[in-house]
């Protein structure tokens, strides 16, 4: 399995050089052994100081884990995974960085500079490492990259604005935490609500992140509040290091309001190899969550080596009468892409979005869609996605919609077209349309095409350049998913949309 | 996609294999085909496929399958009058091509059972898939059906109908066809029978020559006492048209499979499908499209009408191969969804590895649209006849489409004929 030995044979190069730099003392305690066991379950909880009961609840999910099988039936392959060649508490903390970003990989900036970031940001996200500095302003700078890993104080130009945004929070009385935090702090909350959608019997790499996860976010807004600004907006980079196995649990009460970002337009320096990630959504009566999300890490290089396993389970559980989840997702990065960010529409009148683009180039695997469970009465959802297709790459979109016997009312609208650019590769779509009522309405059509000449003719014959031609029509094949996303981030995406798909024509 | 490997056998599986060491005996076939007979009956013994095989997800045949009768007929049966007046008859009565061959011109037809006897039709038996399960119980079980050849550039005046009758009991037939270059033929497949309990597998296997046209219908009216297991495979040559019309209209447990390639340039396919589904009944249609040359078309319309405690199933899948440029093809599956308790699943699928397609696929369930129930209400239209006369519409517009007058007619009348009893 040449792509886990790569991640093996890469931290353990970091190893060596840990011990160059000499950050060893603190980088051996923040060490478990590779593999897989109740040990290593119980070293990861004991080292976020958690709870019993959360101890207890990594236990069940490990041991129900061991009866599961992978699953296969995804239109992806790859080497199989041996899940006891891993670290699953080897802290990221411990990645020795470039010193500055000109020992960072020109390809890397010339992207970072095409997406108009900032330089502060595209050393954070390029890992550069800062020396400790005695000034005081640099020092906080030098804080910030240190815990770079955790949700609430991550990555900022000055401490004050993090300070003022979490003011302003706190006022409104949201909670925006790490999940670690969250956990020691209002254990109730999470108690409550963790595992109520994704529960740990879910599917094999949920239970397994049950059992192992190690960060992620956490927010929680109350009763009637409409929080004051786009989370990750903010907080944008607050991904960084924060492990393969993340958390994130967002939690809205009745009436309240949020919108959550997730993820970062700009490659990361990214020493996982395989991800798998759970996102539970809880909206009660009359709340909305919106949940953006913009993949794009590494794909493995021109031959399809190494890159990212993207294997996903996200969910979000309509709980409330009138309530609404929305996700909005960009994919353009990753080797393999395993997710179905799903809404369960339990509440009546309640409604599901799913809004997606998922690019895939050079040897990319996506296999990605949604689930519109409809349980309750009046029940709506919609289900938009592009998926583009170049190079060598296979993109299938697979998604299930079903109404159940008491579903009366239940509507669905889908609609999934996609783009071939090349013909070597594949796109696919395996929609599941299950009806279970007779008053229930769906429609759900699909489209496969190529660009056609006559469109590209009509843009170059206006002096644009064939590769600006073809992300110009794809950026108008994918505009009513980019208008769902908050603005600034659409702008980025649209230009990360560009660049996935450089040199896929000629 | 295997079929896993079950830890118990259930009553059905058990009887099939039983059943199988009972009759073979008295299989007609030569060593090729009795490899054939063994290596599907292995596949039996591994287990009917359950949800967990992708193709049969909404089909678990291993549930669904509780219990297999006797192989023995209940009563005797007689061929029928046919769906187009004039045809060729060919029936199977009982599973047996008991009858004098016609004489017409242009057309050689031969029992299947000496075809099986001579051996020359065991490369045939191949099964298309691990999960072609319908092909693993006809292949081990055949025994009789018909071969009918229709000459190069025959331009055939009668439809020929080929009859699939039983009264309860099993039966496994295969009916064979191949229409040469230039010929002009329809084709009737009639899949019915009468009485108790009854396990019927039917497997059509059509090749179209290059420039032919065929329109073959399959009308299936099983009572609701038979587990019908169906299959149509065919390979459409370069020009050649091939126009299937598929109507499901009884049964209690029904599988009608679509497997059809196009093998020359230029080749066309059309599916029109109507299912009509009443009583505690599951009906599956699937269909697997390959496309596997550049410059050929199809389109599927499917239709389907539930009501009572019926489940309904479409899985239709376009495979687009590598080189197949310049393909065109466009599925639709549209639903009327009657009844509470009734249930329709679809999963229209669509995997293309060429990027000079036109391709695409629409799905609805959906009730009776409430505008038009209330004009036609509004003009003094009780309810239940105007909810009839939008089902009729509905399904009618599929049949309308073909162009051959005789067929429509005869076709809606079957059409009646179900809604004098389901309406």
């Amino acid at each position: 399995m040449p792509a886990v030995q790569e991640t093996i044979d890469r931290v353990r190069k970091i190893d060596v050089d840990q011990y160059k730099y000499g950050f060893q003392t603190e980088i051996e305690m923040d060490k478990a052994p590779k593999g897989l066991s109740e040990d290593i379950i119980r070293f990861i909880s004991a080292k976020k100081k958690e709870p019993d009961w959360m101890l207890e609840w990594r236990l069940g999910a490990y041991s129900r884990w061991l009866t599961l099988e992978e699953p296969t039936w995804a239109r992806v392959h790859y080497p199989k995974i041996d899940f006891q060649d891993i670290y699953y508490y080897a802290a990221p903390k411990s990645t020795p960085g470039p010193k500055s970003l000109s020992e960072v990989d020109p390809e890397l900036l010339k992207v970072y500079e095409k997406l108009g970031i900032p330089l502060k940001e595209q050393e954070i996200l390029a890992g550069v490492e800062k020396p400790a500095v005695a000034d005081e302003e640099a020092e906080i700078g030098d804080n910030v990259y240190k815990s770079g890993r955790v949700a609430v104080d991550a990555v900022f130009d000055s401490v004050s604005v993090v300070t003022t945004f979490k003011e302003e929070l706190a006022k409104a009385g949201v909670i925006f935490c790490s999940i670690s935090e969250a956990i020691r702090e209002h254990p109730e909350l999470v108690k409550k609500y963790l595992g109520s959608v994704v529960p740990t019997s879910d599917n094999f790499y949920a239970t397994l992140n049950s059992a192992v996860f190690t960060d992620g976010s956490f927010v929680f807004v109350p009763k009637g509040v409409r929080c004051p600004m786009e989370l990750s907006t903010y907080f944008r980079i607050n991904e960084k290091n924060t492990g393969q196995f993340e958390r994130t649990l967002i939690i809205a009460e009745e009436g309240a309001y949020v919108s959550y970002l997730e993820g970062c337009t700009a490659p990361q320096r990214d020493e996982n190899q395989l991800h798998a990630a759970v996102v539970e959504l809880i909206a009660l009566d009359d709340a909305e969550i919106k949940y953006s999300t913009v993949q794009n890490w590494y794909p493995g290089d021109a031959e399809g080596k190494g890159g990212v396993y993207n294997f996903v389970t996200k969910r979000g559980d309509c709980r409330g009468d009138r309530s609404k989840i929305s996700w909005t997702q960009v994919e353009t990065g990753s080797a393999i892409t395993w997710k179905y960010p799903s809404c369960i529409l339990r509440g009546d009148d309640s409604s599901g979005e799913f809004y997606s683009i998922a690019v895939s180039n050079g040897y990319q695997q996506v296999d990605s869609g949604t689930k519109m469970i409809h349980l309750g009465k009046n029940t709506s959802s919609r289900i938009i996605s592009k998926g583009i297709a170049a190079g060598y790459s296979q993109n299938t979109y697979r998604g299930q919609v079903s109404a159940h016997r008491k579903a009366t009312n239940a509507r669905n609208f889908t609609n999934c077209d996609s783009l071939l650019i090349g013909d070597q590769c594949g796109a696919h779509t395996v929609p599941y349309m299950e009806a279970k009522n007779a008053t229930a309405k769906f429609e759900h059509e699909a489209t496969t095409s190529k660009i056609s000449e006559d469109q590209k003719f009509y843009v170059m014959q206006r002096g644009i350049p064939e590769e600006e031609a073809i992300a110009l029509i794809v950026n108008g094949f994918v505009k009513d998913v980019i208008q769902q996303l908050p603005m600034e981030f659409a702008v980025e995406a649209q230009k990360l949309i560009g660049i996935s798909l450089e040199g896929s024509v000629g | 996609m295997n079929m896993h490997a079950q830890p118990q056998r259930t009553l059905a599986e058990t009887a099939l294999i039983d059943a199988f060491g009972e009759r073979l005996s008295l299989l007609p076939g030569d060593g090729a085909v009795m490899v054939k007979r063994d290596d599907a009956i292995e596949a039996i013994k591994h287990g009917l496929p359950t949800r967990r095989v992708e193709s049969w997800h909404y089909t678990d045949l291993r549930r669904l399958l509780t219990s297999v009768p006797a192989f023995e007929a209940g009563a005797v049966v007689k061929a029928l009058a046919p769906v187009l007046e004039g045809s060729v008859v060919l029936p199977v009565l009982n599973g047996v091509s008991n009858t004098k061959l016609p004489d017409v011109e242009g057309v050689t037809v031969q029992r299947l059972s000496e075809k099986l006897t001579d051996g020359s039709v065991a490369p045939g038996l191949e099964r298309y898939g691990d999960d072609d399960a319908i092909g693993a119980l006809n292949t081990a079980f055949v025994a009789d059906g018909f071969f009918v050849d229709i000459a190069d550039g025959a331009e055939l005046e009668k439809p020929v109908e080929l009859q699939n009758l039983q009264a309860g009991g099993q039966s496994h037939v295969r009916l064979l066809a191949r229409v040469g270059a230039g010929a002009k033929a329809v084709i009737v497949e009639r899949q019915t029978g009468e009485g108790d309990e009854a396990l019927v597998s039917s497997v059509s296997q059509l090749v179209v020559g290059d420039g032919a046209e065929v329109t073959w219908l399959i009308v299936q009216e099983q009572p609701e006492t038979a587990t019908h297991l169906a299959q149509f495979k065919a390979h459409i040559g370069k020009d050649a048209k091939l126009t299937l019309f598929v109507m499901n209209a009884g049964g209690k447990l029904v599988r009608q499979e679509v497997v059809v390639r196009t093998t020359g340039e230029g080749a066309d396919f059309k599916l029109r499908g109507i299912n009509l589904l009443a009583g505690d009944t599951h009906t599956d249609t699937t269909m697997v499209l390959d496309h596997a040359v550049p410059h050929t078309t199809s389109t599927e319309v499917i239709r389907n009408v539930v009501t009572g405690k019926a489940r309904g199933v479409f899985q239709g899948r376009i495979n687009v191969h590598q080189y197949a440029q310049k393909t065109n093809a466009k599925m639709a599956c549209n639903t009327l969804l009657l009844s509470d308790d009734g249930e329709f699943s679809t999963k229209p699928e669509l995997e293309i590895f060429a990027d000079d397609v036109v391709c695409g696929h629409g799905a609805t369930v959906t009730e009776i649209d409430h505008n038009h129930l209330f004009y036609l209400m509004a003009r003094g239209i009780d309810e239940k006849s105007a909810r009839g006369l939008l089902v009729k519409a509905f399904v009618a517009e599929v049949i309308e489409e073909l162009d051959d007058e005789a067929l429509v007619e005869a076709l809606e009348e079957r059409l009646d004929g179900w809604f004098s009893t389901h309406g």
